[in-house]
């Protein structure tokens, strides 16, 4: 796989799982559907988590183990940033756009190892 | 007042106060010089573009090269061979010879390097065609430059040799000080792992420095620490000072680098055809010949070093970035070393600092992590410039008298500090690359002043900081900035006749990713300003404070 694509996939993988931490949190999920609420928290950390644990999969796929974790830890923080500039300029957007690159970003990835 | 202070000190509170008082002050005084570390830093992981647009003189011979027909290129064998035989004719009392025979395709240029009677590294390019030397005037660099290792330099050393890497040794101490007791010191890490809150004033500022702080912490930490160990030995030398006495670097370093280095017997001896043992060191080491070093050349107890290109696939996926090395004996052809590809010499400590220097400087990942770091650096950037903002912000509503009757004035100096380290660096950096446009070609020590121009329009910022209101001083520089930024590109069409559809259409992405990273600064530059100017009101409720603590101090 390509050190961009890579790079990318687990970018977008990155960004859906901080997505779906910060929406578990109480101030996110309400910024996101305007009204108080409980947000289904377990489930979305569950979620989270698994999105970002998918997100090593490209990196160690394209550079090994090793750089491959210095990458995601990487990729991690960048994918945290742009979830925090996101979800503070436009929550709903924030949400969609994860709501593409999650799905998106595993489709891709099981594209590409049907492929090889 | 009086409850301030009582909060403001060292020791005095509790263990968190203490900590927030440490990551203040600590955090202060470093923030501008690491703020000049870190934004050069990351500029310095795209040293070589940088150096590939500041050249532009290269482009045409790469375009001239890549049009003339290609010249019979010599193999291998005849390539080393021409080697030995100008440096047999040139230099055959030299104790190294050290050749580069072509690139990691066979191709390229062939050079030859030894020390001179001076002890000084020389070099001379032989012609691939017929093996002579070519005139060195010829290749005299027409726009001297130290290029983007400019940035790199400075971010380490501050072009000030080892006093600065000491400073910027100690910086990095502080950094990491700082790192730890912010940690400590913010409450909510978790809770506000997300939250970024616009236009709340001083609420943003401590948003953002939250932010870019904790969601990069791994980096921040990483590069902090690693930057420390690189130079660790001179940090810390006692460990080599009890094994090879005060005066024992060189020592130490020949013991590290060549270790069983044999000493020349006396006896003559040929040396003997290379190509063979360049063959059997890529077969040993499996990377192409980069270079092949001889020990002692002449002599019967010549030792022949074979040196690997570190340009395979496998390179970018390795933390430790040496390359490959296999080591012959001449007179016997015996193998005396072999190190793979991201090994060391010198055990596991050195293979440890192998990778941690790997790591701060990313030989690996290709492009796609370069960027990573260069983001990364970014907001390791934004963490000093708004953390030292925020000190500010956050005592214009109430100034906090830390330093008694002058604090309105060190308010003030530091205020002063913040524009010329923040937004008169940017101005620095940028000044570096017009200068390199402008000042004439030709010049004696050209390089010497485009770096004058570098620290002269940074001191020049910082006097314009003084002399200025604050809110005005940060507008001019943005101002400046913005326009630097945004007409580079012109400048360099103007100059050089070269311009960003020119670079995408011949597939330049060096010269258009720095002509694009100047654009995309001017841009953040011109945003910056207008969001100040919105701010007007905020500007003058602090001049209004400013004036009510010294009729405070005064009264």
């Amino acid at each position: 796989m390509s050190e961009w694509l890579a790079g990318l996939l687990s970018l977008g993988l990155a960004f859906a799982g901080m997505a779906a931490l910060a929406f578990a949190m109480e101030r996110h999920y309400e910024q996101l559907t305007g009204a108080r609420g409980t947000p289904p928290a377990w489930r979305l950390r569950c979620l989270g988590a698994a999105l970002l644990l998918a997100a090593l999969l490209p990196c160690v796929w394209a550079w090994g183990a090793t750089v491959g974790s210095v990458a995601w830890l990487g990729l991690m923080s960048a994918g945290a940033v742009g979830c925090v500039a996101a979800i503070s300029a436009a929550p709903r957007w924030a949400a969609r756009a994860a709501c593409a690159l999650g799905p998106g970003a595993l489709l891709a990835l099981a594209w590409a190892g049907i492929a090889q | 007042m009086a409850k301030a202070q009582a909060t403001s000190g060292a020791g005095q509170g509790g263990f968190r106060q203490a900590q927030a008082w440490l990551h203040t002050w600590c955090g202060l005084w470093f923030s501008w010089l690491l703020f000049a570390v870190f934004l050069t830093g990351t500029l310095a992981v795209f040293e070589e573009p940088i150096t590939h647009w500041m050249t532009p003189e290269h482009h045409a011979e790469e375009a001239a090269a890549l049009a003339a027909p290609a010249k019979p290129t010599a193999s291998l064998g005849q390539r080393l061979d021409w080697g030995v035989a100008y440096m047999q004719e040139h230099h055959a009392g030299a104790g190294m010879w050290e050749l580069w025979p072509a690139d990691a395709k066979g191709a390229g240029e062939l050079r030859v390097f030894w020390f001179d009677s001076q002890r000084q590294y020389a070099s001379a390019e032989l012609d691939t065609a017929t093996g002579e030397a070519l005139a060195a005037a010829g290749h005299a660099p027409a726009r001297q430059t130290l290029g983007g290792h400019h940035f790199v330099d400075f971010h380490y050393e501050l072009h000030a040799g080892k006093v600065g890497l000491w400073i910027v040794g100690i910086a990095a101490m502080a950094m990491l000080v700082a790192l730890v007791s912010g940690v400590i010191t913010h409450k909510r890490i978790f809770k506000d792992f997300f939250t970024f809150r616009t236009r709340k004033g001083q609420r943003s500022w401590l948003d953002a420095h939250n932010a870019v702080a904790v969601l990069t912490l791994p980096f921040q930490f990483m590069i902090a620490y690693t930057g420390i160990v690189i130079s660790g030995l001179t940090f810390m030398p006692a460990g080599v000072v009890t094994q090879f006495g005060a005066d024992g670097a060189m020592a130490f370093q020949a013991a590290l680098n060549e270790p069983g280095k044999p000493r020349p017997s006396g006896q003559p001896m040929a040396l003997p055809a290379l190509e063979s043992f360049a063959r059997r060191g890529e077969q040993l080491m499996g990377q192409p010949v980069r270079a092949v070093v001889i020990d002692h050349p002449g002599d019967a107890a010549a030792r022949i070093g074979v040196y690997g290109w570190n340009e395979d696939a496998g390179a970018r996926q390795r933390l430790s970035p040496t390359s490959g090395l296999a080591m012959f004996s001449a007179a016997t052809g015996e193998v005396l070393q072999v190190r793979l590809p991201g090994g060391v010499d010198g055990g596991k400590a050195s293979l440890t600092q192998s990778v941690l220097a790997g790591l701060h400087m990313v030989a690996f990942g290709g492009f796609a992590l370069k960027w990573l770091y260069f983001l990364c650096g970014l907001a390791g950037s934004a963490m000093m410039a708004t953390g030292a903002i925020l000190f500010i912000v956050k005592r214009r509503s109430r100034h906090l008298g830390e330093f008694g009757s002058a604090t309105a004035r060190v308010y003030r100096l530091i205020e002063a500090a913040n524009v010329a380290a923040i937004a008169g660096l940017g101005l620095a950096c940028i000044s570096f690359l017009w200068a390199n446009r402008m000042v004439p070609l030709g010049l004696a020590h050209r390089d010497d002043w485009e770096l004058a121009v570098f620290f002269g329009v940074w001191a020049l910022a910082l006097v314009h900081a003084l002399a200025r209101p604050a809110a005005a001083a940060w507008k001019e520089q943005l101002g400046l900035l913005a326009a630097l930024c945004l007409l580079l590109p012109l400048l360099n069409a103007l100059t050089v006749g070269d311009h960003l559809g020119a670079q995408l259409l011949r597939g330049d992405w060096e010269s258009a990713g720095v002509e694009l990273f100047a654009l995309a600064t001017g841009l953040a530059a011109v945003w910056g300003r207008r969001s100040m100017a919105r701010r007007k009101s905020i500007a003058a409720s602090v001049r209004r404070s400013g004036a009510s603590v010294e009729a405070e101090v005064k009264a």
